[in-house]
């Protein structure tokens, strides 16, 4: 797969999107979100359609929402589709689209790994041929702080501009260093197009739900003997916020969107008055391995090494730029132990 | 959170988040009710002699309990729930105050000269010579800066790759002040109004072998003098003398130790050979041999570019902790 021939060599691809400030860009008056479905997509349309001044909205997806706003305009395009560029090319010029959120990514691993590479790798590259073709003057892509990978001899604290060395054995890691390696080459080529990227860590909080939320909301939860890494989260009041914002105004780049202060997963753990299983790593990563084969296909090294080496980001320029988070790294731990407390009584 | 997110989660299931709410309720009031041995006597009756009764059984449940809870932080020690965002946890610290006062007063008798022609009030970077496989050294000098310091603010030392990438290494010297030596983090905390604390020898320096003792090895690449520059911060260069007896390696090992992945397995006379009770410092006498700071502000930043004067300014630094340290050989009277 072309993932693992990419794996070492990593992008700074900070430095590498330099689209200009594109003056003729106002407020958007109408938004295209691809990938409506997921958790951010469905949220962020119906905060945009809440503000006063709202531009229309225009969902795409492979399925409509079971629960859709009437001003959201739902067109279906099929991301892994050969044809998609021109089909979603034509969505965003019919509609003259003036900003695209791109959000059709994975939230957890699946099996399928075919299909993944397909929706997350070359999904992303026909959103930015189709942002080119229509136009459209705005690209606002979501990834993640993941794609720095867990190293052992990372700095404490990674900016944007270090390089995306992801993790070998996570396939949709590699899916998403090698859309932004895509980004990277094309972001150049059309200055025309402001391009902002989001990278957030793990995101925690009352509603939101991913292999990782599902991994910490287990009573006792094994991690690896002998390690115990400072982790970060996000909330999801504030990593919204952020794709509202950024949607809506002219930050361009890259930017880690992280909460403030960091917990070692030690501490995390006992502040939920969970219990921290420490298994011997070697022992740890045999027992997980058949469940991890046959859930992702991945080895478990690719969600337990997150628990095992460093990969905090530096927020300093997502700060500064969409202002001071709500919630640091310890109130949104909280606020997703405490909702899901109230949960078990369900 | 806006006003149209909370609208969309009270219109999802406002009666269904307060029915969860009475629901938590009640079970929390059955709880209190049973704890307090509520349940079997109706509320009129006085209950004054049952207490004496339970009292003087062995409370079985809550030391199960206890014991459990040990377990489950088997390995770690009490923590707080906050630490720096260098993982540098104020509670560790002040529980092995203790045992790091013990060390430097009583096992090691630290001796420390020349610290008052520091200035307390900026961020210094101290680079020392490194020696004694555990980085005893560093946690000595940050004890030793932290006692003198009228604000009792530690400096933090920077831990070379190898040691801090092993297992249990990692979490102790984080919650300790130790951090991960590159060039990021040593900016980040000098930016920080942070002392630091730099080995430039590296590994090369903690690996020395007996015989090699107190000749200091090759200074990196210059990355103390450009922190130094970079950042605007004095250099205060320390000799150590004491570590290097501490943990005296005989030779280094390295068929058995490419076996468990280590870089080589240092052979001392107690530390194959007693397992990991080997792994306690013979107790040495240590000076701490502090020498004036070196100003740095009359160069500038762009000078560095000359890489001639950086490996010069380097070897000259070099030069300055070698004479410290052979300063402090010759006023130590014995190993011991």
């Amino acid at each position: 797969m072309a993932s693992n021939s990419r794996a070492g060599s990593g992008v700074a691809a900070g430095s590498v999107i330099a689209s200009g400030y594109n003056a003729a860009v106002t407020r958007p008056r109408c938004v295209a979100i691809t990938g409506l479905n997921t958790f951010v997509g469905q949220r962020l349309a119906e905060r945009l359609l809440a503000a006063p001044d709202a531009p229309r909205v225009i969902g795409v997806d492979l399925r409509r929402p079971l629960r859709l706003e009437g001003r959201i305009s739902f067109r279906r395009v099929d991301l892994t589709h050969p044809t998609a560029d021109s089909e979603l090319a034509s969505v965003l010029a019919d509609e003259r689209v003036d900003a695209l959120v791109h959000l059709a990514f994975r939230s957890s691993p699946t099996a399928d790994r075919e299909y993944d590479h397909e929706l997350e790798t070359i999904g992303s590259l026909h959103a930015m041929h189709a942002c080119s073709a229509a136009k459209v003057a705005r690209l606002v892509l979501a990834s993640s702080t993941m794609l720095y990978g867990p190293r052992a001899t990372n700095p404490n604290f990674l900016d944007e501009e270090q390089p995306l060395r992801g993790h070998e054995h996570g396939h949709c890691i590699q899916n998403r260093v090698e859309a932004e390696q895509l980004l990277a080459e094309w972001s150049p080529r059309h200055p025309d197009v402001e391009v902002c990227v989001l990278r957030h860590c793990w995101v925690m909080g009352p509603r939101y739900v991913d292999h990782v939320t599902r991994y910490l909301e287990r009573p006792v939860v094994p991690v690896v003997l002998g390690y115990d890494p400072l982790l970060q989260f996000v909330h999801e009041d504030d990593l919204l916020r952020v794709f509202e914002k950024a949607t809506l105004e002219h930050a361009v780049g890259v930017f880690n969107v992280v909460g403030r202060g960091v917990l070692p997963l030690s501490t995390l753990l006992a502040l939920a008055g969970k219990r921290a299983l420490p298994l011997p790593g070697p022992l740890l990563y045999r027992l997980a391995d058949y469940p991890a084969q046959g859930q992702t296909g991945d080895r478990p090294s690719a969600f337990f090494d997150y628990l095992r080496y460093l990969w905090v980001a530096d927020g300093e320029r997502g700060w500064h730029a969409f202002g001071e988070p709500t919630y640091s790294t310890k109130e949104a731990w909280i606020s997703f132990v405490s909702s899901r407390r109230l949960r078990r009584f369900r | 959170m806006s006003d149209t997110e909370i609208e969309w989660v009270q219109g999802a299931g406002e009666d269904d988040e307060l029915e969860v709410l009475h629901l938590a309720l009640r079970d929390l009031r059955r709880e209190i009710r049973q704890r307090t041995g509520g349940e079997e006597s109706p509320p009129g009756i006085s209950r004054a002699s049952e207490p004496a009764a339970v009292a003087e059984e062995f409370d079985w449940l809550a030391a199960f309990e206890e014991l459990r809870r040990r377990a489950g932080n088997f390995g770690m020690v009490e923590r707080s729930a906050e630490v720096d965002e260098f993982g540098m946890d104020a509670h560790t610290l002040q529980r092995s105050r203790m045992l790091l006062d013990f060390l430097m007063d009583r096992y090691f008798r630290v001796d420390v000269f020349g610290l008052d022609e520091v200035d307390p009030q900026v961020p210094n970077l101290l680079v020392a010579n490194h020696s004694g496989l555990l980085p005893y050294d560093g946690l000595m000098l940050s004890h030793a800066v932290e006692r003198w310091h009228p604000e009792r603010r530690r400096p933090r030392f920077l831990v070379a790759d190898w040691l801090i990438t092993l297992p249990f290494a990692q979490p102790t010297l984080a919650r300790l002040g130790g951090v991960r030596a590159c060039r990021e983090n040593a900016d980040r905390l000098l930016r920080r109004g942070h002392s630091v604390i730099a080995f430039p020898e590296g590994a090369k320096g903690a690996a020395k072998v007996f015989a090699e003792r107190y000749a200091l090895k090759r200074f990196g690449r210059g990355g103390v003098i450009r922190a130094a520059v970079e950042n605007r911060v004095p250099l205060v260069p320390v000799g150590i003398v004491g570590a290097e007896e501490s943990h005296p390696i005989l030779f280094k090992a390295y068929t058995p130790a490419r076996m468990v992945g280590l870089p080589f397995l240092p052979v001392t006379p107690t530390f194959p050979f007693l397992g990991p009770l080997g792994l306690l410092p013979l107790p040495t006498k240590w000076i701490v041999n502090v020498g004036e700071p070196i100003p740095l502000d009359d160069l500038e930043v762009g000078a560095l570019d000359d890489e001639l004067l950086l490996s010069r300014l380097t070897e000259e630094l070099r030069g300055c902790i070698q004479d410290l340290v052979d300063d402090a050989l010759e006023r130590r009277e014995s190993v011991w």
